[in-house]
């Protein structure tokens, strides 16, 4: 009895990855699922970087869509970083710094400074599909996860890429992460991240985001385009464009401050 | 009929000490039943009614999956048809609809996640005793814009008194960040700690500003006439719901709204019932022993009986008589002393002080025994007397009723 259920079991897993990887082919031999990751984290974050964006935030409670437009200043290796809203005019001057543990929102209107404790991490960040936890992100994806390189996907569904390699993230048992497994698909060529979708322990896919309008910034392949679909949300997405990006800047070390929080340009 | 009646009853009072022993003994058992059902029924009853007036209602009106999910999603439309509706449904006592959502306090460096409850000032004292629990300042109000009413223990977590301006912060319905300050105008103290820990209370007009909510509420709790009477009333409810209101709601009894206290107490009849059942059975031993010994005592004088004619089924009759004499007048003399107590216990709750008092209230429960007496009660214990006398006297009547006059008129 038991046997024979375990036997359900190992078959449903089967079925799940066939289901999954059906139409992967074998990776070639001799690539390391890490060093793909290393490159797309590279990418993504290099040592520091500003950025200029909007975010679109749809959803069937909005007759029509919301943009946030917004500044954001990253120093990766001392963990902090800044955001600056630019509209819509009601939150235009809102600030958040985040220096790692702590997230702080400073809100002009009323004059005062937030601090974002832990349990909040998961709520909507500026009523977005992304959360505060996205925003300051603490986990890495390089070095909380194992990497599993599942095969090549000779036809991923853009227009950005021809094969792709699809890497399975894995997080450790204590890494301080919310995902189950993450999939994700790098162009094989560029090494340019495509799409990734978040799974939480029961194995049940919450949300995918698809990175698009890949143009070279600096010797990187940088995703322009970046859409969030929660699939447990019918009708939501959230797009961010990015507008502006530039990395490896010397910043002032005023702008990570407490002080620059409140300043109003 | 009326002459095996007289010759039971005559038997029965034999040996007047032994049978008043017995008849002593289903005296306390009945009493005791009577008495700790009654007790169980009436705190349970009150269990039940705090818990249901700390916030809940006996029934609770949502937006569909708001027990699941709990977030703005979930809403109802509270236009003047449908409260109307509502309010004109037989058996509903009291409405309160409410916004309940989640946010942030903050009030200098500290902050805080609470349960923001957007109230109705004027109707929320008809389902729960929120208002009531107010112990300084002010409940909120209509009149005073902005002002915000915090749990005890979450004022002191945040270092906010009456007059002190709090930042409530969260997402509104329409996406956009919702902030606003609030200033402190009361203080409330909830016997649950969990909540005491999260509740700020708003009216429910800066509810729906600050969550740009329009006229929509997450719930509209009801108070029934009393909790068992919440199932038909959420029925009834349940099907005027498609008809009534203009969005998809669901209908909720305190029951599955606060399953944990109902097992706790299943829990807690279950153990009474366990010493309640060996009670009885003490008791049925005793009826079975009297009722042995007067037959044994009579095995001559019941054969004779029989080897006069008189039927093997007469005599069965006659001991199951005695049996059931015996059970009628311990369950008689039992309820004349046990449903007198328990009424006047019921009109008198006894209010518990000392660690006892302690103890209780830590579980959020107030320190009174309180009684109540259900039609059930009385009728059960005498249902279970009988059934108990019956099961006890068949032994002794069969052994009556088998003897062969031979044997019987040998022995002794």
């Amino acid at each position: 009895m038991r046997a024979s259920s375990a036997a359900i079991v190992v078959l449903l897993m089967l079925l799940a990855d066939a289901a999954q990887g059906g139409n992967l082919e074998p990776s070639p031999p001799g690539l390391d699922a890490r060093a793909i990751a290393e490159k797309v984290e590279e990418i993504f974050r290099g040592n520091s970087s500003y950025m200029h964006a909007t975010m679109t935030v749809v959803s069937p409670r909005l007759p029509t869509p919301r943009r946030v437009e917004f500044r954001a200043w990253d120093d990766r290796p001392q963990k902090r970083s800044f955001i600056r809203i630019l509209a819509p005019p009601k939150d235009a001057g809102m600030a958040f710094l985040k220096i790692h543990p702590n997230l702080w929102n400073f809100i002009p209107r009323v004059e005062r400074t937030i601090r974002i404790p832990p349990s909040m991490m998961l709520q909507s960040w500026m009523g977005s599909d992304f959360t505060n936890d996205d925003l300051v992100r603490e986990s890495s994806q390089l070095d909380d996860y194992d990497h599993l390189l599942l095969g090549v996907d000779p036809d991923p569904d853009t227009s950005e890429s021809e094969r792709a390699y699809v890497i399975e993230y894995r997080p450790h048992e204590d890494a301080p992460v919310v995902w189950g497994k993450i999939v994700s698909w790098v162009d094989a060529e560029r090494y340019a991240p495509l799409r990734q979708d978040f799974y939480d322990e029961n194995g049940t896919k919450l949300r995918q985001i698809r990175f698009s309008e890949i143009r070279e910034v600096q010797g990187r392949p940088y995703p322009h385009r970046w859409s969030l679909v929660p699939l447990d949300k019918e009708g939501h997405e959230t797009l961010i464009e990015i507008e502006e990006i530039r990395f490896d800047e010397k910043f002032d070390e005023d702008i990570f401050s407490k002080r620059n929080l409140t300043r109003r340009d | 009929m009326s002459l095996e009646l007289r010759l039971a009853w005559r038997n029965v009072w034999r040996n007047p000490r032994r049978t008043g022993l017995t008849v002593a003994a289903t005296v306390f058992a009945v009493f005791l039943v009577v008495f700790f059902v009654a007790l169980a029924a009436g705190l349970h009853e009150k269990m039940i009614e705090d818990s249901v007036r700390l916030h809940s209602g006996h029934v609770m009106v949502s937006g569909e999956g708001w027990l699941e999910n709990q977030t703005l999603e979930q809403y109802l439309h509270l236009d003047p048809s449908f409260e109307a509706a509502i309010a004109a449904t037989p058996g509903v006592r009291g409405m309160a609809p409410r916004v309940i959502g989640f946010g942030l306090l903050s009030k200098d460096t500290a902050t805080q996640g609470v349960a923001l409850f957007g109230v109705d000032p004027e109707r929320e004292g008809s389902v729960s005793t929120l208002p009531d629990r107010v112990q300084r300042g002010r409940f909120v109000s209509k009149d005073v814009p902005f002002g915000i009413v915090l749990g005890e223990r979450l004022s002191q977590t945040l270092g906010a008194d009456l007059g002190d301006t709090v930042l409530v912060y969260s997402v509104a319905y329409s996406l956009e960040m919702a902030y606003e300050l609030f200033t402190v105008v009361g203080i409330v103290k909830v016997p649950e700690p969990a909540l005491d820990r999260a509740l700020a209370v708003i009216s429910l007009p800066d509810a729906q500003e600050f969550f740009v909510y329009g006229d929509r509420v997450t719930e509209v709790a009801l108070l029934a006439e009393d909790a068992d009477a919440a199932p038909k009333l959420a029925r009834t409810i349940a099907a005027e719901l498609p008809r009534i209101s203009s969005s998809p709601a669901e209908v909720h009894t305190w029951e599955e709204m606060m399953p944990e206290l109902q097992q706790l107490i299943f829990l807690d009849d279950a153990g009474m019932y366990i010493m309640l059942v060996i009670l009885v059975v003490v008791v049925a031993f005793g009826i079975l022993n009297t009722i042995l010994m007067s037959v044994l005592e009579r095995t001559r004088e019941l054969g004779v009986v029989l080897a006069l004619g008189l039927r093997p089924r007469a005599v069965f009759r006659l001991i199951y008589l005695e049996s059931m004499l015996l059970a009628l007048c311990g369950l008689l003399i039992g309820l004349a002393l046990a449903i007198p107590a328990v009424l006047y216990f019921e009109a008198h709750p006894v209010v518990l002080s000392g660690s006892a008092s302690a103890g209780m209230e830590l579980f959020g429960i107030e320190p009174v025994m309180t009684w109540k007496l259900k039609p059930w009660n009385p009728v059960g214990s005498a249902i279970t007397v009988f059934a108990v006398a019956a099961i006890a006297a068949l032994y002794p009547a069969l052994k009556a009723s088998r003897g062969r006059p031979v044997d019987a008129l040998r022995s002794l």
